[in-house]
């Protein structure tokens, strides 16, 4: 898994992850995203275009990092997801909850309405 | 004819992978789609994740034994270990959320429990205190039959 940021605007992040979001590699990530999520009134894209996989441990990791936005007043969306990916999104109920865009460019656009 | 594969690894995080590779290369011998391999690939990770942190409460406590099995029908794996019983019916279901930004009321326990009977067309869970702990999961192969 490798994980790469940018500062795409104000107080606004892209964060880009790739490879497998499994009980291993999920610690690195949750501690690089808290970072950012820990500051308050943070926005960010996960970028999910170039993961392959995801077990329940990357899932938790991704409620925790949306809680501590929420908890911030911060926003956390999801792009780029693969169709099988979003079946099982979809089978814990993360599409209810999660703004997921098809593309990280629809995520930006949305976010700058916001 | 049916055909069929052992293995075993040591209870670590790190040999999850192993293990899954093992299972997904018995599953591509059954014939099922790139799909269907990804949902047999996860339910292999959450059994063998499940085993590792509950049944052996740590990391390279004890082994996995894990073998497939292919017939006409389905697509068989079984896993043991020796680890404390470990009754996957007393975990309670996480509760997906009914609305939307509702993310605070999901209770995310029990996972991988959930995801493997949401996985497979079968999954059971028996105990004996000679064989430990055994976890069957099933997925059919014949398309009529699958989820």
């Amino acid at each position: 898994m490798s994980i790469w940021r940018e500062e795409i605007g104000n107080e606004t992040w892209l964060v880009g992850v790739s490879g497998r979001l499994d009980h291993l590699q999920t610690p690195e990530l949750e501690s690089e995203l808290l970072e950012i999520a820990g500051s308050g009134d943070q926005r960010m894209i996960i970028d999910m275009t170039e993961v392959t996989y995801v077990n329940s441990g990357g899932l938790r990791c991704l409620v925790t990092i949306w809680r501590k936005a929420q908890q911030g007043n911060g926003i956390v969306v999801l792009s780029g997801i693969n169709p099988s990916l979003m079946d099982l999104f979809t089978t814990v109920g993360f599409h209810k909850v999660f703004d997921i865009y098809a593309t990280t460019g629809e995520a930006k656009q949305a976010l700058e309405a916001s | 004819m049916a055909q069929s594969s052992e293995f075993t690894i040591p209870g670590r995080l790190e040999r999850i992978g192993d293990a899954c590779a093992f299972v997904v290369s018995g599953a591509e011998i059954a014939g099922f789609t790139i799909d269907e391999l990804f949902r047999i690939e996860l339910a292999c990770d959450e059994a063998c994740t499940n085993i590792i942190e509950h049944a052996y409460d740590g990391d390279n406590v004890g082994d996995i034994r894990i073998s497939w099995r292919i017939d006409d029908r389905s697509f068989t794996i079984t896993m043991s270990d020796d680890g404390r019983p470990f009754d996957p019916d007393e975990v309670p279901p996480p509760e997906v959320p009914e609305d939307p930004g509702d993310l605070n009321g999901l209770k995310i326990g029990g996972l991988g429990i959930y995801f493997m009977r949401n996985l497979m067309d079968e999954v059971q869970f028996s105990r004996d205190d000679h064989r430990g702990n055994t976890l069957i999961m099933v997925k059919y192969r014949s398309s009529n039959e699958r989820k």
